[in-house]
């Protein structure tokens, strides 16, 4: 259990648009749900009302793109605002953001954009999520990223650098198994050594996804099936973890309800082997 | 930080890479990709990322110029018009006013392009709770002139110089896109059970009901309709007006003036 008493929910699924009419009408057993949080900031149209009929049913977490922890522009409280005020109307169990910037001087890129590690960015970071966290009133959980670029200004490893962002800014871990696996192909690091250095008791959630091996380096691009080494690393997390509430994302290509759910039936498996391994 | 971010920013929008020997100063080399490599990766998706989230929302423009124009004028439209906003959502909202700039005799695209932008901010507009069906035949005689009938949030009225619609409909259809002859038509485009409609309208019917979405009370849009069409709406032009805008959906409320 997380030091925050974030609940283990079971296994997940991301809420996409495809999906709804399938969710709604077969009220399917997935654990709960995670909706991207700005697909449902500025609309009081069929989004709005899908989410509250799930929100009713289902215990829904929130997943953000946009708060741009890593930026240098000043925080962008309008979001924040309608961020706290939709998590509040879902009873989100928790809300998540990425460690990474999105734009400079008012301009977004709407990617995920990486981070030099090294102690300057870390207290910047700190300071930020702190921030976050106070005006969310609750301690904001935070993605490691996938990237595709390593900095020259960087001193330390994005684990180190990680594991002191949570502890220092008191913040939740939203562990993406999948984004470790592609990072280290791209960077050449160790997975496990990754898994390794994260602090359990923050661990609030684990992501997994399918990605796009182009040989020379690996897209993050949550499509397809997870391949079995991330099911390998998702087992070693779950030893190392305990039950955590885990999600399958799978955002391009998107297919049948049914497909997007065995995977998540499959994640349930792991998480069962390995809980009676441990209990054996 | 700043400088970093501000440099690898302009980098992945600009439409040339920079120098590699300044992408080296910066970025490290992998066990298989040099610095500028790596950073194209962030070029090759910001590119892709912007070119799928207009397509979402100007599906039919896209359908109508073909891949390879639609892709040149997204790349054109983000470098005058990059995101400022945190959501992907609002990208497109100066794309219609964009194409009318730079693309002055592509007027059917303009007007396709108008079609499109309405039918996404209509899908994004807040619910609004609507009249019931007998409503307006429940106003008092002596007080139909001073009504005002409230439109919904989730309408917008558009005027085109092209069959917009017929042509949304071709692609809709998955039917060959071709730019039609030119002639006027009016759309309503408005929600429903959260489903987006398009309502065509002739002419007559699109200046009354233009005059009441702009705050008209019946009798002085009934007024300024006669001063432009030499004449007042018939009585059963108007019955069978209100009678398909309230099944429509249109209106959310009947205010009296003066009460």
């Amino acid at each position: 259990m997380n030091r925050f008493g974030y609940p283990d929910l079971g296994i997940g699924l991301g809420l996409r648009t495809t999906h709804y009419s399938n969710i709604l009408g077969n009220r399917p057993p997935v654990g709960w749900f995670e909706a991207l949080s700005e697909n449902y900031l500025d609309t009081g149209g069929r989004p709005a009302f899908v989410l509250d009929k799930i929100a009713e049913q289902y215990p829904v977490v929130l997943h953000g793109v946009s708060m741009s922890i890593g930026g240098t522009d000043p925080l962008d409280f309008d979001y924040l605002r309608k961020l706290k005020a939709l998590a509040k109307r879902v009873n989100a169990r928790w809300i998540s953001d990425h460690l990474c910037w999105t734009g400079v001087a008012g301009r977004n890129a709407h990617d995920l954009l990486p981070l030099p590690y090294d102690e300057p960015t870390l207290r910047h970071c700190i300071e930020r999520v702190r921030i976050i966290s106070d005006f969310l009133e609750q301690p904001l959980v935070i993605e490691n990223p996938s990237s595709y670029v390593e900095f020259a200004q960087t001193t330390m490893s994005e684990w180190e650098f990680i594991a002191r962002l949570a502890n220092e800014a008191d913040c939740g871990l939203l562990l993406d198994v999948n984004n470790i696996y592609v990072s280290a192909f791209n960077h050449s690091f160790d997975a496990n050594e990754y898994i390794d250095a994260m602090p359990e008791d923050r661990i609030v959630q684990i992501h997994l996804a399918g990605h796009t091996n182009h040989g020379t380096h690996i897209i993050d691009t949550h499509t397809g099936h997870v391949i079995d080494e991330v099911w390998s690393l998702y087992a070693d997390a779950c030893r190392r973890f305990g039950d955590v509430s885990t999600m399958v994302e799978w955002d391009a290509d998107i297919p049948e309800f049914d497909v997007v759910f065995a995977e998540a039936l499959k994640a349930a498996a792991y998480r069962s082997d390995v809980r009676e391994v441990a209990c054996a | 930080m700043r400088e970093l971010q501000t440099w690898m920013h302009d980098a992945i929008v600009a439409p040339l890479p920079p120098p590699a020997d300044d992408v080296a100063r910066r970025i490290l080399p992998s066990r298989t990709l040099a610095p500028n490599e790596r950073l194209d990766i962030y070029r090759d998706m910001y590119a892709i990322r912007m070119e799928e989230a207009l397509e979402v929302d100007y599906p039919a423009v896209a359908a109508l110029l073909g891949h390879h124009d639609f892709h040149h004028l997204v790349h054109a439209y983000v470098q005058r018009h990059p995101s400022t906003s945190y959501t992907l959502n609002r990208l497109g909202d100066a794309f219609s006013q964009f194409i009318a700039e730079t693309m002055p005799r592509r007027r059917a695209l303009y007007d396709l392009a108008r079609l499109e932008l309405a039918m996404t901010q209509v899908f994004d507009e807040e619910e609004s709770p609507l009249i019931d069906a007998n409503a307006i035949a429940a106003v008092p005689a002596e007080s139909v002139a001073s009504m005002r009938l409230v439109p919904i949030r989730a309408l917008r009225l558009l005027s085109f110089d092209y069959p917009a619609n017929d042509l949304f409909q071709r692609f809709r259809d998955d039917e060959p896109m071709r730019t039609p002859r030119r002639k006027p038509t009016w759309l309503a485009i408005h929600r429903r059970d959260y489903s987006v409609m398009r309502l065509p309208l002739e002419s007559r019917a699109f200046a009354m009901l233009e005059l009441i979405h702009g705050g008209a009370t019946l009798g002085a849009a009934v007024v300024e309709f006669a001063s432009r069409f030499d004449g007042p709406p018939r009585q059963d032009e108007l019955f069978a007006w209100f009678r398909d805008w309230t099944a429509a959906g249109l209106f959310t409320a009947i205010e009296i003036e003066g009460t």
